[in-house]
């Protein structure tokens, strides 16, 4: 018997959000096939990398980030580096430095960084804040109003603080806005129910439910992706329909394999290329389970994992 | 050492004396000052406010206290530590829950019906309303020089004639007392005996003309609050019936703290006193004036409770119930006498105990299932015990499933800021103005009573009624300002239900967004046990036909407004039935009935146990179940048609 192939189609799509402003806007989600499922149908806007920067500039990066970036003195110069990136789709600047427990840098100046990196690049723009929920709520809300007419995704607003950067951002500023769950379905759809019910619009809210270095519980999280992408197709269920962001670096560079040095665990070899091969491994799964974008650092690994996507759909 | 002296509003006060650094809690504790702590301490309930009136106290400061009553000598017991001499008030809202013992006027319908309703049901399935005991007359003839036999052999024979068996049991109680009544009544008399296919047991015996009453004992004993009741044996009628405060209360207010403090060096007996000697024998004596009896006259008892309960009542190690794989001591057992456990009713009293089906399904559920009478029906039913833990069955006559899930002391009032068992103060029904945000509510009380605080009916309403007014969100959280919303100093809401001078009590009758909080866990761990339960049978909710509901939330319980929180499932609202306290009603009929009791035992026996935690999907349907209504809202059409 000749093979007969079935498309799986779905009667509902995931929604489309768009960031940046100008010529250089993306698009995420609007796919109505699983992941990847080229063959199925068609996939107009396919998965989309960011490059990963930080306020703290890149003293502590590892050698090869540091290479890519030389000659680069000034946050701005960082960012437009970052964008030029092959293979970067936007830049995401994290405020770290804004952490109460650890450098606690004033609102005002980490405004400053945002506008900085906003102002010399032509890619969108995503700003994550310093994950404290206090701080991050007054952080958020004052860079979402500084960058006005960026269309700069804001991450993230989370159960504590989704009223005041649900608010600011989605609200007030016009903003895009991330929605951040930790790696659970139902938490996910909850906070996408309340945040629209203040009023921000489900076009304007992007996912990120958590994620975790491959090893590291992962499987939660594909399980969780997949299962999100599962309601939003399957049963339509329009509030996880949101596409979904995936930081990858931040979880990635800070576990041991992409950390301990060679003289530590020679018998591990090169420490650059574990943690590239962490970053990689964990972004091409969660995309795989239906991240619809992945935020990464090392070139290497922004050029792997964008001619994966390239090659896929 | 310091001493500590505690005050009471009412009664002498107590004098104790203790280290410094001792938890004061710990201190009252020991000296028997009940102080209510439903949260073993923990700081999270703020139920164990005391005030400080001369002396010192090294105490920590708590949400559950502002600054102006830190001021006032407020302290929390369970962070606060001996510093030096100290006297201490302790407030009747901490003393209530001992005191109040209620001996229910049997003169209204109401309180009686429940029990016909149940007799009737026992009929009509078929069960006989009769039980072994029995009085019987027995006349024998006077011996004289020629007829020598003692008294007992000729009470036996008498007594062999009478019942055609062999084997007649008569106590040391009986052959004191035997001469003289023999002799007084002419050897005409009449016995209170238990008759079983082989032997007689003989309680009393007293002269044929005078009135023989046989009492009966039903007991209920729940994790926060005991009830029971005396009847007559041979009619069935309720004679006295009474509730109060579970004296264990003290040492925890769930049954795991409970068993902590039970293996603790003499904490089998400590709480098999505070749950006897405490809150039984009182209530028995309070009962038996009510009735007009002695309490030597109640010659057989039925007792239901949760399986921490009857483990601890009867004094039992209950520490393997806690612990993997949580194994009971017993399921069933036929040998208990009153003499054994100290309980103040006839010595050789049998004491007939409610079967568990599991370590977390107990006698109370199976008592309960009993005159739910959902093992007689061919609907497929829902019976729900709303306790300190949520128990389930389901299923209809030809199969049934339990399961039990924690949840949590909210609905009886317990980790609730203004929670408060259905007493008098407590608010059991309210509505809130969507408009005004204004409150109207009915306290359990007398006409005019002042409200102190929120029983589990209550709760239910005000956070319905929250969530439909939009005033909090689905996750619990205030969305919406007014003169009733306040938020503390670390941004938690709350609403006022009735300020200080409204109030009955010295502060604001109010519900925070931790005490919601709390409570969506409550609900959403007995909607997610619903759920967990039916797909593992492979039922859709759809397909409960009756719900049964039964605990002591409340009588009032809206059932309309529970659907809307999503804590029972989305069917039509006739279906729901308020059982009362089913535990009671079955440990009443188990005593009248000894088919009753059989087919309880028979029931416990065939019931198929689920054990929640094993369930790999129970967490996930958790989950989705701690939102309003529920994070599927498909599952709450009704719910969602009204509240677009």
């Amino acid at each position: 018997m000749p093979f007969n192939r079935k498309p799986q189609k779905f009667n509902a799509a995931i929604k489309t959000v768009e960031i940046g402003s100008g010529d250089k806007t993306v698009t995420l989600g609007g796919e109505n096939v699983l992941p990847f499922y080229s063959f199925d149908g068609e996939i107009k806007n396919g998965p989309k990398v960011g490059v990963e920067i930080t306020d703290l500039g890149l003293d502590h990066e590892i050698a090869g980030v540091k290479a890519y970036y030389e000659g680069a003195a000034t946050i701005g110069e960082i960012a437009k580096k970052a964008s030029e990136m092959e293979g970067a789709d936007f830049v995401c600047l994290r405020l770290i430095g804004g952490d109460p427990n650890g450098e606690n840098k004033p609102v005002e100046d980490l405004v400053a960084v945002a506008k900085e990196v906003a102002d010399a690049i032509d890619t969108p723009l995503v700003v994550e804040g310093c994950k404290n929920v206090e701080k991050d709520s007054e952080l958020l809300n004052k860079v979402a109003e500084a960058l006005q007419g960026k269309n700069v995704l804001v991450m993230s607003a989370r159960e504590e603080n989704y009223k005041a950067v649900g608010a600011a951002a989605g609200l007030a500023y016009n903003q895009k806005v991330g929605a951040e769950s930790a790696v659970d379905i139902n938490l996910a759809k909850q906070l996408n129910v309340v945040m629209t019910q203040l009023g921000v619009k489900p076009e304007s809210i992007v996912m990120n439910v958590g994620s975790a270095a491959v090893g590291y519980g992962y499987e939660y999280v594909v399980s969780t992706l997949d299962r999100i992408k599962a309601a939003a197709l399957s049963q339509d269920d329009k509030m996880l329909q949101m596409p979904i962001i995936t930081p990858v670096a931040s979880e990635t560079w800070s576990v041991k394999e992409a950390m301990a040095t060679e003289e530590d665990s020679p018998e591990w070899g090169n420490q650059e290329v574990r943690g590239i091969s962490m970053e990689i491994q964990t972004a091409a799964a969660s995309l795989a389970a239906g991240s619809d974008a992945v935020i990464l650092k090392h070139p290497q690994s922004v050029a792997t994992i964008s001619k994966m996507i390239k090659e896929l759909i | 050492m310091s001493k500590i002296t505690f005050q009471f509003e009412q009664g002498d006060p107590v004098v104790a004396y203790a280290a410094d650094g001792e938890r004061l809690l710990e201190v009252a504790q020991k000296s028997n000052v009940a102080i209510d702590a439903p949260c073993s301490g923990n700081a999270s309930c703020g139920k164990c406010r005391v005030r400080l009136i001369s002396g010192e106290l090294e105490s920590k400061k708590t949400r559950h206290i502002s600054e102006e009553e830190y001021e006032n000598g407020w302290r929390l017991s369970c962070v606060s530590t001996v510093k030096g001499d100290a006297v201490i008030a302790v407030p009747d809202i901490a003393s209530a829950y001992q005191s109040r013992m209620k001996v229910a006027d049997l003169s209204s319908a109401g309180e009686i019906a429940i029990f016909e309703h149940a007799k009737e049901q026992i009929m009509e399935a078929g069960l006989e309303l009769k039980n072994s005991m029995r009085v019987v007359q027995i006349k024998m003839s006077q011996p004289t020089l020629d007829d020598t036999m003692p008294d007992n052999e000729r009470l036996t024979r008498a007594v062999q004639k009478a019942t055609g068996i062999e084997r007649v049991k008569i106590p040391y109680s009986v052959l004191k007392k035997l001469p003289d009544v023999l002799r007084e009544a002419g050897f005409h008399v009449q016995c209170i005996i238990r008759i079983t296919s082989i032997d007689v047991f003989l309680y009393d015996v007293l002269p044929a003309n005078q009135k023989a009453t046989v009492g009966g004992l039903a007991v209920d004993i729940g994790t926060t609050t005991v009830s029971a009741l005396i009847i007559d044996m041979l009619s069935g009628e309720v004679l006295a019936k009474a509730s109060a405060g579970n004296g264990q209360i003290r040492y925890g207010a769930d049954v795991i703290n409970r068993i902590i403090e039970s293996v603790k060096p003499g904490g089998k007996k400590r709480l098999q006193d505070a749950v006897i000697k405490e809150t039984m024998n009182p209530m028995i004596a309070n009962m038996c004036q009510a009735a007009g009896i002695k309490s030597h006259q109640i010659y057989r008892a039925a007792i239901a409770g949760n399986t921490t309960m009857e483990h601890l009542l009867m004094g039992i190690n209950a520490d393997p119930l806690r612990m993997e794989p949580y194994i009971p001591a017993f399921f069933k057992t036929n040998s208990l006498f009153a003499q054994d456990i100290g309980l103040a009713i006839h010595p050789d009293a049998h004491i007939i105990v409610a079967p568990n089906i599991g370590s977390y399904v107990g006698g109370d559920i199976t008592a309960g299932t009993l005159v739910s009478m959902i093992w007689n029906r061919p609907e497929m039913s829902l019976f729900i015990d709303l306790g300190t833990n949520g128990e389930l069955v389901f299923g209809n006559f030809d199969f049934m499933v339990s399961c039990a899930c924690s949840a949590g002391p909210a609905f009886e009032g317990g980790d609730i800021s203004c929670g408060m068992r259905a007493t008098d103060g407590a608010i059991e029904a309210c509505t809130i103005d969507p408009e005004t945000m204004e409150p109207s509510y009915h306290v359990i009380g007398e006409e005019g009573t002042k409200p102190i605080g929120l029983c589990g009916s209550g709760i239910i309403d005000v956070i319905s009624a929250l969530f439909r007014g939009n005033l909090i969100n689905p996750k619990g959280k205030f969305v919406r300002e007014g003169r009733r919303i306040r938020h503390d100093k670390y941004g938690m809401g709350s609403y006022v239900l009735a300020f200080e001078e409204e109030a009955g009590s010295v502060r604001d009758v109010e519900i925070t967004e931790v005490d919601i909080d709390n409570f969506i866990r409550a609900k959403g761990a007995i909607f997610s046990a619903i759920r967990t339960m039916m797909n593992y049978l492979d039922m859709d909710i759809s397909m409960i036909e009756e719900v049964y509901v039964a605990g002591g939330i409340g009588s009032g319980i809206n059932m309309k407004n529970a659907v809307t929180i999503g804590m029972f499932p989305d069917i039509p609202l006739e279906k729901f039935h308020y059982i009362g306290n089913s535990s009671l009603t079955g440990a009443y009929t188990m005593l009248l009935s000894t088919e009753a009791e059989k087919k309880t035992y028979e029931m416990a026996r065939n019931m198929t146990y689920l054990e929640l935690s094993t369930v790999p999907t129970y967490m996930d349907e958790f989950v989705a179940a701690c939102f309003l209504p529920h994070t599927d809202t498909t599952m709450f059409p009704s719910v969602s048609e009204e509240l677009v």
